[in-house]
């Protein structure tokens, strides 16, 4: 055997969308603003995932602004509607539907007084990226000035939205039941090196292919498949808490062993785009379901690359070595 | 205490202070100068989110005595650029989207900085390893190599500066990569997380922990602590007014140690005072009795009878079991050509966001207890604490600071209810701030697994029956074992018709480090197991693994494990797209690593080897040799 050895595993993976096994819901309120900008209010605030900015571009898409004229307020329990905990793949589909739902009924607010004031019927009217028109006709003007009209007319623009989603328990002797109303499926493929001397594993390449429903931002996807699959490649070869007694002994980031910027395969992103019928963006998610196929593609690889299996997770040097002996020692056997 | 005077430039500004000797450089630029963006991830110089600039070159300032700047010229994130500027760095991490939770990100940009400043034509090997030193928890690393390689490209003039820009859409905002909204205050240092936020007359909580991983608490005496100048107050379980217990299924664990300690690091008191030394100095002054415990360390053992028993309301340690029944699974069995039994395992995860846990709670003027922290589900924690300090919801208020990081380990209400009581109690505002040890040993873990599975199938590959138990290792308390439990049993099986199962998931009590929610809930132990199976299975029929698991997939119309009919399912055209991405090359798993040809292609890195950041100067070495 070569001492730098290579192969290629895959895994396939599947995940349920939003709370499990229970009813899910969120709440917002949306307010076209002066000036042709918009107020959001849901309770989320971002951990990370770009929450936050998928919004923006939902509130604007679905109120004919622009992403950066949308404020998000805060995410608190008393000034708020309910939205519920940022996990659970949840908040693309939650927290993304209730906003667009407050959002169209704001837009259907302003759209009456428009429509009423200009005399056109309201389904001719449109409005993108700061201004708003009807159909066929030269009647064009700002959001700025739609929102000044319809005040003047003494109305707010105002919205409010409830998503749900509608999942059901699971039976408590055969388990049977609908937990998710949507779900996503991924594969990701992994090509490793294998140093067959000290046992240190290198993932060279991942190619991750998920089903997010819709891509509201491709961008902020790849990001959490990126995120996913390196979290993924720490659980498989090098992440390990350890108690001694009930003791930490793996207390601080010296002894708990985390991927840096060195043991990053290039990762190439695939987004696979079947929209949810139930919702009205048809985006699903993708925060959680990006880790599930790492590992055991990796594991998969590494046997490809040197006959040895790897059952207990991580893959540390050492368990890849004493999986390699004991090959060695089964093939003498049978030899 | 005898102060020290230091006197040194910091972004640009001559600084005269008088500081606490004991002060690191970081403590200096961060409670003294007000300078937040550069911020305390593991104070062990391990992860990098306190990099700063000394003297120009790159620094870790934890790991730097105050004293030893003494003279120095420091340059922090805020330094980087004016006030509403962004350097084409930061320009181009906002750009890719290299910023997430933002919290390593002021590090990594000053990191990035460094390596374009030492080496402006810098290749990727190099700048990997010259930020090898700042951890990133979030992106996976990639969106922040891109960025540098486009700042680097734009400093250097081979790129137009237009490719900062933002792309522009004439149709819709959907399906748009438009820039994180929130990138520009996280590459300038500017958010704040909840541990760089400050109130008038705020106090300082320090938190004394078990050393025991099971010991019931005979006594805890905290006079002499509450008589210690500086200190307003002390709390334990005593000073829960309502009725004390949290959990995201099961209220099982008090706000502070009652009776008994039940894993190593649970909190048994805490107090509020001046300082964080004082804080710290006063939990020395706790006298807590301990009667040690038999300890369970392993979930097996915590199933045989007679083992210690650590809550009293599960006596069988059992913290939740989850069966799945379908079909019938000898019958399956009896159908199968092939039987593959196996045994599988997965370790306890760490969650490591770079943002240790952090909050601070006051008591506003309607008699509103509030509290700000980095809390992934605020709506749960405002009906807990309601119910823990007996007041009506509406006088209970949860405010999310910015997470910087969460993975589903800020779930948690495991520091919110003791910053409400310290609040209540003193009449002050109250911040905490973890230190990373602190946060290791106190918050949950993903579930340790331990999986025996038996698949039979037909020669064909398809499965005709799966017997699948899973044993997990919940830890000291509940937290979210159950739904963990759940979410495994679901997907156990993956992305499969299967007949005929059988599914148990087991979730026990142990005096172990809670484990709860983790980024798949279970999902991931569970399917760790099932794909190795599945490639386990295709080298023994001779199938190539895609094929194999084509031949099993969800389609429309078909029962999952839990007997749902899907309305479809995408698993066929996910399987096709990496297949045909990843130039798979078909044949069976059967170790032919050795003889693929589909390996080493354009999207794969090249193999690690340390010292790319000394090319330059070899290059230059060989150079001087070949002219000499």
């Amino acid at each position: 055997m070569k001492r730098k050895m290579r192969g290629r595993g895959v895994a396939a993976s599947w995940y349920g969308i939003a709370r499990t096994a229970t009813i899910d819901r969120a709440g917002a309120w949306a307010e076209l603003d002066d000036g042709g900008t918009a107020k959001v209010l849901t309770g989320v605030t971002e951990i990370g995932e770009g929450i936050l900015t998928l919004l923006s571009q939902v509130a604007a898409e679905e109120l004919g602004v622009k992403p950066e004229q949308v404020t998000i307020g805060d995410n608190d329990t008393a000034r708020s509607p309910e939205a519920a905990h940022a996990g659970a793949t949840r908040q693309t589909y939650m927290i993304g539907n209730s906003v667009a739902l407050a959002c169209r009924e704001a837009k259907a607010r302003l759209f009456d007084e428009i429509a009423q004031a200009w005399e056109v019927p309201v389904e001719d009217l449109r409005s993108f990226d700061g201004f708003l028109w009807a159909e066929s006709t030269n009647k064009r003007i700002t959001m700025e000035e739609a929102v000044a009209l319809c005040k003047k007319r003494g109305v707010v623009p105002v919205g409010s939205g409830s998503f749900t989603a509608h999942g059901t328990g699971l039976d408590p002797v055969d388990g049977h039941g609908s937990p998710w109303q949507a779900y996503v499926f991924g594969t990701q493929v992994a090509e490793v090196e294998v140093d067959t001397i000290t046992g240190e594993v290198q993932v060279l390449g991942i190619w991750a292919a998920h089903d997010v429903g819709r891509a509201i931002n491709p961008r902020g996807v790849e990001g959490q498949i990126e995120g996913g699959v390196v979290q993924g490649l720490g659980q498989a070869l090098m992440e390990d808490y350890q108690t001694s007694e009930g003791h930490p002994v793996t207390h601080g980031f010296a002894k708990y062993i985390l991927p840096t910027s060195l043991d990053v395969p290039q990762i190439n992103s695939v987004i696979v785009e079947d929209p949810d019928p139930l919702s009205p963006l048809g985006a699903k998610g993708i925060g959680e379901p990006s880790l599930i196929p790492t590992a055991p593609a990796v594991m998969n690889a590494i046997y490809d690359a040197i006959g040895a299996r790897i059952r207990d997770l991580p893959a540390t040097p050492e368990r890849v070595l004493a999986a390699l002996h004991e090959k060695r020692r089964a093939d003498a056997q049978t030899a | 205490m005898p102060e020290l005077e230091l006197d040194l430039t910091v972004n640009g500004r001559r600084i005269t202070r008088h500081v606490d000797p004991s002060y690191r450089l970081l403590d200096l630029l961060r409670d003294d100068l007000a300078l937040t963006g550069t911020k305390e991830g593991c104070g062990a110089g391990e992860c990098g989110t306190c990099s700063v600039f000394v003297d120009g070159k790159l620094f870790k300032s934890c790991l730097m005595p105050a004293s030893k700047a003494q003279g120095t010229t420091i340059e922090t994130i805020e330094g980087l650029s004016r006030p509403g500027e962004l350097t084409p760095v930061q320009r181009a991490f906002h750009k890719t989207g290299a910023s997430q939770c933002g919290y390593c990100i002021p590090g990594m940009v000053m990191a990035a900085t460094s390596a374009l400043r030492e080496n402006p034509a810098a290749g990727i090997e190099e700048i990997k390893e010259r930020m090898g030193g700042n951890i990133c928890r979030c992106t996976g690393y990639t969106k922040i190599f891109e960025a540098v390689e486009i700042a680097r490209d734009v400093i250097a003039g081979t790129l137009p500066e237009t490719a900062l820009n933002p792309e522009l859409t004439k149709t819709s905002y959907i399906g748009h990569n438009t820039r994180r909204l929130d990138a520009p205050s996280k590459v300038s240092g500017r958010l704040k997380y909840a541990g760089d936020m400050e109130m008038q007359g705020m106090l300082h909580m320090q938190v004394l922990r078990s050393p025991h991983a099971h010991a019931r608490i005979s006594r805890i005496d905290t006079s002499k602590a509450e008589a210690l100048p500086g200190v307003h107050c002390v709390i334990t379980c005593d000073d829960v007014p309502g009725e004390d217990g949290f959990g995201v299924f099961v209220h099982d664990q008090p706000i502070m140690a009652r009776g008994k300690v039940r894993h190593v690091g649970e909190a048994v008191a805490a107090v509020a005072a001046d300082t964080v030394r004082i804080a710290r100095e006063a939990t020395k002054l706790i006298a807590v009795e301990y009667e040690p415990l038999p300890g369970l360390y392993d979930p097996e053992e915590a199933l045989r009878p007679g083992a210690p028993v650590i809550h009293d309301y599960a006596a069988d340690n059992v913290v939740k079991h989850i069966p799945l029944r379908k079909g019938d699974i000898e019958t399956g069995f009896a159908a199968a050509e092939l039987i593959i039994e196996e045994r599988f395992s997965t370790q306890q995860v760490e969650h490591a966001y770079l943002e240790p846990e952090a909050g601070i709670a006051y008591v506003d003027h309607d008699d509103v207890v509030t509290v700000i922290s980095p809390s992934q589900n605020i709506t749960h924690h405002r009906h807990m604490l309601s119910t823990i300090i007996d007041k009506p919801i509406n006088k209970v208020r949860f405010i999310m600071s910015p997470v910087g990081g969460g993975f589903g380990g800020k779930e948690d209400m495991i520091y919110q209810g003791m910053l409400a009581l310290s609040a209540m109690k003193s009449g002050r505002p109250v911040r905490l701030v973890f230190t990373r040890e602190e946060s290791i040993m106190a918050s949950a873990k993903r579930h340790p697994s331990r999986t025996s599975y038996r698949m039979g199938l037909t020669k064909e590959g398809r499965i005709t029956a799966v017997e699948f138990s899973m044993l997990s290792d919940g830890g000291a308390y509940g937290m979210s074992s159950e739904g963990v439990m759940r979410k495994a049993a679901i997907l156990s099986c993956g992305p499969y018709e299967v007949e005929n199962i059988k599914v148990d998931t087991t979730v026990v009590y142990t005096n172990n480090t809670p484990s709860g929610a983790f980024r798949t809930f279970g999902g991931m132990q569970a399917q760790f197991a099932t794909e190795s199976m599945m490639d386990m299975a295709a080298e023994k029929l001779g199938l190539d693994p895609f094929e194999i698991r084509r031949r099993n997939m969800m389609k429309a119309g078909s029962r999952t494990h839990t007997q749902q009919t899907l309305n479809s399912a995408s698993i066929d055209r996910v399987l096709e797209a990496a297949e045909t991405a990843s130039r798979w090359e078909a044949g069976p798993p059967n170790v032919r690593g050795a003889n693929r040809s589909d390996l080493d292609g354009p999207d794969t890195r090249q193999p690690c080897t340390l010292g790319a950041r000394f090319n330059e100067a070899r290059h230059q070495i060989e150079k001087a040799k070949v002219a000499s």
